[in-house]
């Protein structure tokens, strides 16, 4: 079966013009500045081929900067490269992308599809006609996601109006509408509590293995790409450094951190499976590995010690994750 | 905490501080009037747009032979220079009764009530050093325009005494507006006021047209009012005015100017005795 | 057509959106029938005392004013996504709107209508109604006039929107030339002459918004309908270049993101 992405030798430069340092700010500087720019070019994406097979979920991550959104763009037609081929479900997407659109989900974090002022109901009855569905089996399949999503109850309400967990489980029906092929998310998860993620990642996975669905996804939360991806993909600085099954990363992917406040100085906690970080006194940072030992078990084991004040449990930062496997590269 | 300050035990030292903290806010609201030039330039653009459309308009008008009693009150000189003032001094006054709206209603009153400070002065001072900024690029670039357009200059006492009419019209077009301001206090949305006494201050203040062109009973109470002493004194210097006649206007923007500002704080005492009984309705 | 029954679609869903707020509504189209009110009464007070300006009378102006009204408010009613639109390309909403399979321009343009229009659009009709011939022949010549108008107008705020693909100060240099646009539209013809005229034959075109419309209104002949329509069309196919080729610098160039 042909892959649903291929990608060869992507790249995107961008070219502005950076400000002059030390020069005053004012009229002045605007009209120097148009005469005598300063242009610098920074290269998002540095070439990156990779292939996504049809109902394969993968996992683009990477720090903030690194080309993740600049690569989606372009494989969803938003943006044109400067240079490379891709293949999308058989369409080259900067040319052919309203013929793409039609196959297509995608979900961009920050960005709506719905009409803010519009109550929900409208914004997904015109999707339908946007994307030329026919009525019957489009309602069907949104009155199916509104109950898979539980998003019943803010249908009247202005998309604008709603909560962001909301909001976002009404933009990922809105994009399933049409029963895309491929669904492209792009920080779908950033900014909701919970459940909220939950809800989304336990369905995306869902609707990958029943419909075959395609789906790539970018994030900064490594739960996001446990729980839902089955490949991951490392970018950095515009290139890939790691495209590798998720079973590979999971040894550095499978930690958290516990963070504890006390009135000793220092804790004496020596416990299998965690490492201790260095910190201030009266703060202990533990590493768990959470292969080999569980949070709960841990964060007994320092009430236990008496003197606690706080505990504040954190995935590791995305950053620190890609710098493991940057150091694990070098070995 | 007093919102209001301590006149009977220390009047002179009371009145000092609030003076310097006006002139803080004064200087302040100045500050950031400059640093945001662009906006500033486009409302120099905007003005001359209008001066542009406006004098097209008044030299077609003078251009033609007309008789009747109309056209023999029009100045020979036309109406270009007129407009020029009238329009100077209406794009320079700021929206504070956007600002005002914003804090009674938004909320943000409240933290202000806490400083020991009068916060009408305060409000008012600020947007004056917006005003300031405006006044003088506007009218830098109504003396280009007017070198440029190759008219007939009006005298030098007649500039003067635009300056000093027109500048004491802006403040008076800030109370004013402040007052629209105000009406946030009691009702919704201020639109509605802003509309009635922006209409007057064009009709009455004669944006477009000098009140000497009005019929007696129209103008008569146009002089009196405060519209008028907002705009209308400021454009006549230009097309004739009398010292006589120059005195007696800034003796009644004068009486307006202090008239307003008591008006100002009644309201201003009425509407925080209100939200501190009922909230905010 | 489907691309019209889209199109119709959405401007009425943003039509609904804005009476959500009913009194804001009725507040701001209440407020802008007070405003036309007030304009019309200060014509009427100049033709009182000057009788005409340029060959210009109070019947000439009502004639301009309730077409240049109704042509204001319809395009802000049914296509009122021309206001923000540098705003919403500065802001990066075209992004989500590019992965879908509509054409983009009238999606930008059905996204949002604005309440104060429709007192525009009252005051407009009821000034026509008033003013113009009643006979089939000034009814089809005034409807000529606004189609040829709404085309204009709206062609011109497409242009000084696509500023958007190119300037960051676009969002309000774009409202600014709009309302210079109109500043221009909304006085007698006969006023402009010599440079005033040319740059509102060209930057601010208030000449194929007004002014040639109007014309062929007030003195109809296959002049001045051949110099209305083709101003027009010839705005339309600017209009829809600069917006392309704004759009394919932004798909190339775009912002620095990660």
């Amino acid at each position: 079966m042909n892959p649903a992405i291929t990608v060869k030798e992507l790249r995107k430069a961008y070219r502005y013009s950076r400000r002059r340092r030390g020069a005053p700010n004012g009229p002045l500087r605007a009209l120097a500045g148009l005469f005598n720019p300063d242009i610098v070019e920074v290269e998002a994406v540095a070439g990156v081929s990779f292939t996504v097979a049809a109902g394969e979920r993968v996992a683009v991550i990477g720090p903030n900067g690194a080309g993740k959104s600049t690569t989606l763009k372009m494989l969803s037609g938003v943006l044109e490269p400067s240079a490379g081929a891709a293949d999308v479900l058989g369409f080259t997407p900067w040319r052919q992308r309203r013929a793409l659109a039609y196959e297509i989900g995608v979900v961009f974090g920050q960005r709506s599809q719905l009409w803010s002022e519009l109550p929900v109901r409208d914004s997904f009855s015109l999707l339908r006609r946007i994307y030329d569905q026919p009525e019957g089996a489009c309602r069907r399949r949104r009155d199916a996601l509104i109950e898979r999503f539980g998003v019943g109850e803010v249908l009247d309400q202005p998309a604008g109006r709603l909560s962001l967990g909301q909001r976002m489980r009404c933009e990922i029906v809105a994009s399933l509408l049409h029963a895309p092929r491929l669904l492209f998310l792009d920080e779908p998860t950033i900014g909701l509590d919970v459940t909220a993620k939950a809800a989304i990642r336990d369905f995306v996975r869902e609707q990958s293995l029943n419909e075959g669905q395609t789906v790539v996804l970018t994030s900064h939360d490594t739960r996001d790409i446990e729980l839902v991806c089955e490949r991951v993909i490392v970018i950095n600085a515009g290139r890939i450094v790691l495209d590798r099954p998720i079973a590979d990363l999971r040894r550095f992917i499978a930690r958290k951190l516990v963070t504890l406040q006390s009135q000793a100085p220092t804790l004496a906690l020596e416990l299998p499976g965690v490492a201790r970080r260095p910190a201030e006194p009266h703060t202990t940072i533990l590493e768990i590995d959470t292969r080999r030992t569980r949070v709960d078990v841990v964060i007994a084991a320092a009430l236990a010690l008496g003197g606690i004040e706080d505990v504040t449990v954190e995935d590791p930062p995305m950053e620190e994750v890609v710098h493991e496997i940057y150091a694990a590269l070098d070995k | 905490m007093r919102s209001t300050p301590r006149w009977t035990s220390r009047p002179i030292e009371t009145l000092l501080a609030e003076l310097g903290a006006m002139a803080a806010s004064f200087r302040a609201g100045l500050g950031a009037a400059v640093a945001a030039w662009p906006v500033l330039l486009g409302r120099a653009i905007f003005y001359g747009v209008c001066l542009m459309v406006l004098t097209a308009f008044w030299d077609k008008v003078g251009s033609q032979r007309l008789s009747g009693a109309f056209a023999l009150r029009l100045p020979p000189q036309g109406l270009a220079t007129y407009v020029g003032v009238t329009e100077w001094v209406t794009l320079s006054v700021p929206a504070i009764q956007l600002k005002l709206e914003d804090d009674i209603r938004g909320g943000a009153l409240e933290a202000q009530l806490l400083k020991p400070k009068f916060y009408l002065a305060q409000a008012i001072a600020g947007q004056a050093g917006g005003m300031a900024a405006r006044l003088l690029v506007l009218g830098a670039a109504a003396l280009a325009l007017l070198a440029v357009s190759g008219r007939a200059w009006p005298s030098a006492g007649g500039i003067a005494a635009a300056a000093v009419l027109g500048v004491v019209g802006a403040a008076i077009g800030v109370l004013l507006y402040g007052l629209v301001g105000l009406t946030a206090f009691w009702i919704r949305r201020v639109l509605p006021a802003l509309l009635i006494v922006q209409k007057l201050m064009f009709l009455l203040g004669g944006l477009f047209a000098p009140i000497s062109l009005y019929p007696d009973w129209l103008r008569i109470p146009a002089t009196l009012s405060p519209f008028g002493a907002h705009l209308a004194f400021a454009g006549q210097a230009v097309i004739g005015l009398s010292v006589a006649d120059f005195w007696r206007a800034l003796a009644l923007q004068a009486f307006w100017l202090a008239a307003l500002s008591l008006i100002a704080v009644l309201v201003w005492r009425a509407g925080l005795a209100k939200t501190l009984k009922a909230g905010v309705s | 057509m489907n691309a019209v029954s889209t199109y119709a679609a959405q401007s009425l869903a943003a039509v609904r959106a804005s009476f959500a707020d009913r009194t804001n509504f009725a507040l701001q189209a209440l407020a802008m029938i007070v405003n036309n009110g007030f304009w019309l009464a200060l014509w009427f007070m100049f033709f009182a005392g000057f009788k005409q300006v340029g060959g210009w009378r109070l019947g000439d102006v009502a004639r301009l004013l309730g077409i240049i009204y109704t042509l204001f408010g319809t395009a802000t009613v049914f296509f009122g996504g021309y206001r923000d639109m540098a705003g919403a390309i500065l802001r990066g909403e075209i992004d989500p709107l590019l992965t879908q399979p509509k054409p983009l321009l009238p999606r930008l343009l059905a996204r949002e209508s604005i309440p104060s229009a429709w007192g525009d659009l009252v005051t407009g009709l009821l000034i026509l109604t008033f003013s113009a011939r009643l006979d089939l022949a000034g009814a089809l010549l005034v409807a000529a006039a606004l189609a040829i108008g709404l085309v204009a107008w709206l062609s011109t705020t497409v242009i000084f929107a696509s500023l958007g693909f190119w300037f960051a100060g676009a969002r309000s240099l774009s409202r600014d030339l709009m309302d210079f646009t109109l500043l221009v539209s909304t006085y007698p013809a006969s006023i402009y002459s010599g440079w005033v005229k040319i740059v509102a034959f060209t930057i601010l075109p208030a000449g194929f918004v007004a002014m040639a419309p109007v014309a062929l209104v007030r003195d109809p002949s296959p002049a001045a309908a051949a110099l209305a329509t083709g101003g027009a069309a010839a705005y339309a196919a600017i209009a829809l270049g600069a917006f392309h080729l704004g759009l394919r610098r932004y798909r190339r160039g775009g912002s620095p993101e990660s």
